[in-house]
């Protein structure tokens, strides 16, 4: 018998990094894949490229400050983070804003997730290779960010909410045009939802891309437009109604399947949900003063402790609010939708091919400076893998 | 809905309240925490709800650490927040990442923030957001006194 003298050790996997800079949309964020040939055997989210530590810096301001840093944690969904927050900040106040500043705070938020989505899809066709279809996605959403600049007086920054209501009202002049860039948009919409459907090669590049069961999709505790596309029927404007949520009719778009085609159809049917809400705040706004009086709210706060929650264009987005008595937080806690959605999803890659990393990363419509976090492994598969170099063809799903 | 849940849960509850706005806590010792998760799925059925959060907070007065466990309960429309106290010297609690993979990114966050250990979790490390210069020092940015 011969006795070995050398062990050989044959690396199972070529590492490939993607990102940090600009694996999907510009925002820092690295995948480090482990591939077997053109297959994602194992994938690694690194985040932290972004952290600001900004609940910390709520602890340090004071609750009406507060209002303005958060705002700040995204650029895009800054409406829904100081919606949230406020509405926090409300409840443990005791306070309910007049019908008239419920309905433009809803209208203000479903702008913001029709630029929003208008964004990720037109990524979403970048990425699938249609720098075209992205240009003239990107076009239209500019229309939205317009009708948000003449609500909100920014197109992007809105700084609209207020404890009590918003901060400036609407006249009729500036509804008609709100309502005209909406109807306009809708059709452009309408022509694209079509151009997703029919065209061959984004079905390829999408259909089958990332599908996450509905099991899977509440175990790894997904949220909004993944879930729904995954078959969950979650939504926090239909399950906490607030604001003007439960005067306003809408459906909640769910797909069963769980691919990147799916929960691109879902962005799309929320957008057609989201023009048919500003039409119909546009046109039932009920009458009244929407704007508090500053000088009238209270400087210190009550003991106390609340959680709002708030559908964000990513899902849900949750803040809790604790208050020792006085004029700052004692603690504030934001959970991100993006947080969820990305740090938790690296289950999605595995068994895919490389070239449809960018396709399912940007189909979980990634913020990364909204979540701002992390190392992690794929948990289904632990960390290390020891199989034998002729079963790496058969990994199974 | 509160009525039950807090019937069915009653071995575990210490107390129950509401928290603004109508959100249903329970609270349970940190020992048994992986048992609620268990029970909670077995009354509601594993495919009604989701973790949607992990929150801790620093209470140095009380010598505690307070951790909240956010339970959206949508096919209900409604909220569950299961609270427990630790130790603020030794801040140790059972992970729940093999029952639901989704509290990955929670234990991460607050082991990370606040110092709490998962027992159990092992993908737990410094640096999940915290930079290396304040993580090396073993410094925890939430906690009261870190002085971050």
């Amino acid at each position: 018998m011969v006795e070995a003298t050398h062990l050989i050790e044959i690396p199972l996997t070529v590492e490939i990094p993607v990102g940090p800079q600009h694996p999907a949309l510009h925002e820092p964020l690295l995948l480090k894949l482990h591939a077997d040939g053109e297959r994602v055997i194992k994938v690694d989210v690194i985040t932290g490229y972004n952290h600001r530590g900004i609940e910390k810096l709520a602890e340090k301001n004071t609750f009406y400050r507060d209002i303005f840093i958060v705002g700040r944690v995204c650029g895009i969904c800054n409406a829904v983070h100081a919606n949230c927050y406020v509405r926090a900040l409300e409840y443990l106040l005791d306070v309910d804003p007049p019908p008239r500043a419920k309905y433009l705070r809803v209208l203000a938020m479903e702008l913001e997730r029709l630029h929003s989505h208008m964004l990720i899809l037109a990524v979403n066709a970048e990425l699938a290779g249609y720098e075209t279809l992205f240009m003239y996605l990107m076009k239209d959403r500019e229309y939205i960010m317009k009708a948000k600049e003449i609500l909100t007086g920014q197109r992007v920054l809105a700084d609209y909410m207020m404890v009590g209501g918003v901060r400036r009202d609407i006249d009729e002049v500036k509804k008609s045009r709100i309502l005209d860039i909406v109807q306009r948009v809708e059709e452009r919409v309408k022509y694209y939802h079509k151009v997703f459907r029919e065209d061959a090669t984004i079905n390829k590049r999408l259909r089958d891309a990332g599908r996450i069961k509905q099991a899977d999709a509440l175990a790894y505790s997904l949220v909004g437009p993944v879930a729904r596309g995954s078959g969950v029927k979650t939504d926090a404007r239909a399950h906490d109604k607030y604001d003007a949520y439960n005067e306003i009719p809408f459906n909640v778009i769910t797909e069963d399947y769980g691919d990147s085609y799916a929960r691109a159809m879902v962005r799309f049917g929320e957008l057609y949900e989201s023009a048919n809400m500003v039409k119909y705040i546009l046109t039932h706004l009920p009458q009244g003063n929407p704007v508090p009086d500053e000088r009238k709210l209270p400087r210190r706060f009550p003991e106390g402790e609340s959680y709002a929650i708030v559908e964000a264009p990513r899902g849900e987005l949750t803040y809790y609010v604790s208050s020792s008595g006085g004029d700052k937080p004692y603690r504030v806690k934001i959970r991100t939708p993006s947080l969820n959605n990305i740090v938790n999803s690296a289950f999605a890659y595995v068994d895919q091919m490389i070239a449809d990393v960018p396709i399912i990363l940007g189909s979980f419509d990634p913020c990364i400076s909204c979540m701002e976090r992390a190392v992690i492994t794929d948990l289904r598969r632990g960390v290390k893998y020891q199989i034998p170099l002729k079963m790496l063809g058969g990994v199974k799903k | 809905m509160s009525q039950s849940l807090v019937e069915s849960l009653k071995e575990y509850v210490v107390k129950s309240y509401a928290m603004k706005p109508n959100r249903l806590v329970i609270e349970v010792e940190a020992s048994k925490v992986r048992e609620v998760f268990v029970k909670l799925a077995e009354v509601l059925g594993k495919e009604s709800f989701y973790l949607a959060t992990i929150e801790g907070t620093d209470l140095p007065e009380k010598k505690l650490i307070r951790i909240d466990y956010f339970i959206n309960l949508f096919k209900h429309d409604a909220y569950l927040v299961l609270r427990a106290y630790l130790p603020r010297e030794n801040p140790v609690v059972p992970s729940v990442i093999d029952l639901i993979p989704g509290a990955l990114a929670g234990e991460l966050e607050t082991h990370d923030l606040l110092g709490v250990l998962f027992e159990g979790n092992t993908y737990l490390r410094r640096s999940f957001f915290v930079p290396e210069d304040i993580s090396s020092k073993g410094i925890y940015p939430l906690r009261k006194d870190s002085g971050v």
